[in-house]
């Protein structure tokens, strides 16, 4: 036996919308070796699946298990051997984010497989699968071919064209087999304060600050512009390194990978670090007092100004629009 | 304590993209004229973290490199800050080396090195941008790998309890010795190499171990890396006009409504 075999997570019933990405791209894959396109969904918690956002697989596969529900490494590992012991897949692939970026290599190391993580093209060149990934932060691009019965790699969210739901897959339940027990213990969760509770990796609006915004003290001008906009907030690293907001809220190489229509960079000088996180944003607009910042080469639209004048006149002029 | 630290020398993050070289292979990224290569970050901040453990714990800190001639200086770097012994890798088979390759040689000369409660590692390095190595060590030595980590918030001997980042937020997490740590840079601000601590490591001497040295075979690597190219960006943003920074901000605003975005 032998397929393309996608593996997501299941929340609320839904996969997360970069299932239907993996989709796109094992779809491809699929066509180019006349393998079968299966799929796998990590259940993260009891709901059942909803059938009308699943994408065209031939089969896909059930794991539900209690241990589950926090992210853990071993548990994520036991699960993806399930389904690769029962599709024995030649390629497999994930989306890249926080969590597959421990466990995915775990399970490559585990099973010694070729692995590329945070790919933004796949194609196949005889036996190789091969993968571009953006490197020293994202300014080159590397080309790597992977070799081997089995091949890995994690997608970055928001670049592959995602395939469009379809008729009801055969859904196959599976069970976790043996989840290695470590050193490791959870005592707890805890999640970031969610501000105005807009998911920052869902978002069709973000605002997220940098460095410039000078501080925590300051900070209520990102939020208050996020509230006008019902937008996400996000920020540079520099500003969760010193602490000024939960580095949950970090966007880029470290963080997250935002896909939203409209991004809007205040006091972000535009590190291709952070550009990283943004390459898939529709719309980027630049509020920076350096009219020479490399922000304003990635942006559409730019301001050059102190954000301390510029936003809060935006924001008036938003709420008065609105009304 | 005895913690190992692995730490790569890489060309300098911050060099603007209309700068960076590639090698005649086009297979490296090479340092421009006149910018030197640093310690990768994430290693600095593991080595730093490492370092106030030791302070807490006692014990030997040793960090360990994979990387050509060039890297004794980041080896130096460490030692200044304060590591107690440092070790380089350097063989010209590992010159294109792919993380499993790479993370095995570590793992071999970490068994060679012998007693350890603990390897620190960056979650990943700022040039290849690639995350594995940490995990094919952990894999090959059978230590539980925990990354990324941003704060250890207590250590006793022999346990840590440590704040793993996730998806919208972070684990508290007891990990039991030995283990292996992916570090992220909200752990710390690494401390500058003292004056003292330069001149001493100046002095030190650096084992080089090479392939033979570790009693492991050259496996056939699973990754290749064929080409890199240098990406170069077009777009220019399109400057909003005004009288004041006010006046630019409304504009904004209400071109972002014609648009449709907001
Ligand atoms: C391996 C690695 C991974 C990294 N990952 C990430 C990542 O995931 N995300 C990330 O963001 N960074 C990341 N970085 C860091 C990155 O290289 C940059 O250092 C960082 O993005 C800079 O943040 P910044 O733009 O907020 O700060 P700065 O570069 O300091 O820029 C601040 C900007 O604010 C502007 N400014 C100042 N005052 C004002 C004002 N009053 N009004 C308007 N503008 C003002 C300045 O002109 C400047 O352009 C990473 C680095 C490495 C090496």
């Amino acid at each position: 036996m032998a397929g393309i075999l996608i593996v997501g997570d299941l929340a609320a019933g839904r996969p997360g919308s970069e299932f239907l990405e993996l989709a796109g791209a094992g779809a491809a894959l699929a066509q180019a070796t006349g393998e079968p396109l299966i799929g796998a969904l990590i259940a993260r918690d009891n709901a059942a699946v909803r059938q009308d956002c699943l994408p065209p697989v031939q089969r896909l596969y059930l794991i539900r298990d209690s241990e589950l529900r926090h992210y853990g490494a071993a548990a994520f590992v036991a699960a993806a051997r399930s389904a690769l012991g029962a599709s024995s897949p030649s390629i497999a692939l994930f989306a890249h984010t926080l969590e597959t970026r421990d466990w995915v290599p775990q399970l490559a190391a585990a099973l010694d497989a070729g692995l590329v993580m945070d790919c933004v093209a796949l194609s196949l060149d005889g036996d190789a699968l091969i993968a571009t990934k953006p490197v020293y932060g994202g300014s080159v691009w590397g080309e790597f071919a992977i070799r081997g019965t089995l091949r890995l790699a994690t997608l970055r969210p928001g670049v592959f064209t995602p395939a469009t739901p379809s008729d009801k897959p055969e859904v196959m339940q599976l069970t976790v087999e043996h989840i290695a027990v470590n050193a490791v213990t959870m005592i707890d969760e805890v999640a970031a304060a969610a501000s105005g509770g807009v998911n920052l990796k869902n978002a069709k609006v973000v605002v997220s600050g940098g460095r410039g915004v000078g501080g925590a003290k300051n900070w209520h001008y990102i939020e208050g512009a996020a509230s006008a906009l019902r937008a996400a907030v996000g920020c540079s690293r520099p500003v969760a390194d010193s602490g000024w907001v939960s580095s949950a809220y970090t966007v880029g190489l470290s963080g997250s990978s935002v896909t939203p229509d409209l991004y809007i960079a205040v006091g972000i000088s535009g590190a291709v670090q952070h550009l990283a996180g943004i390459s898939a944003a529709r719309t980027v607009v630049a509020i920076n007092s350096d009219a020479d910042a490399e922000i304003f080469a990635r942006a559409d639209l730019g301001v050059v100004g102190d954000y301390k004048e510029v936003l809060p006149a935006f924001v008036k002029r938003i709420e008065q629009l609105k009304s | 304590m005895d913690i190992i630290v692995t730490i790569k020398e890489v060309t300098d993050p911050n060099i603007p993209p209309s700068y960076v070289k590639l090698d005649a292979q086009a297979k490296r990224i090479e340092s421009p004229f006149g910018v030197a290569p640093v310690l990768n970050g994430y290693d600095e901040n593991a080595l730093e973290e490492a370092l106030r453990l030791r302070e807490r714990h006692g014990g030997r800190v040793t960090v360990l490199s994979l990387g050509d001639d060039s890297s004794r200086k980041s080896l130096k770097r460490a030692l200044a800050m304060g590591a107690d012994a440092a070790i380089l890798l350097s063989d010209p088979v590992w010159m294109y080396a792919d993380s499993a390759t790479v993370g095995r040689a570590l793992a071999a000369a970490i068994r060679k090195i012998g007693k350890f409660d603990l390897v620190m590692c960056g979650r990943q390095a700022s040039d290849t941008d690639a995350g594995q190595v940490l995990y094919w060590i952990a894999e090959t030595l059978k230590l539980p790998a925990v990354s990324p980590i941003a704060k250890i918030a207590e250590s006793e001997p022999t346990n840590l309890t440590v704040h793993r980042l996730i998806d919208g937020g972070h684990q508290r997490l007891r990990v039991q010795l030995p283990a292996l740590l992916g570090v992220s840079s909200e752990i710390n601000e690494p401390r500058h190499p003292t004056m003292r601590g330069t001149m001493n490591a100046g002095r030190a001497l650096i084992p080089g171990w090479k392939l033979r040295d570790l009693g492991i075979a050259q496996a056939v690597p699973k990754v290749e890396l064929r080409r890199l190219t240098v990406q170069t960006r077009t777009t220019k943003a399109q400057l909003i006009d005004g009288s004041s920074d006010a006046d630019r901000g409304i504009a904004l605003a209400d071109k972002l409504h014609d648009m449709g975005l907001v």
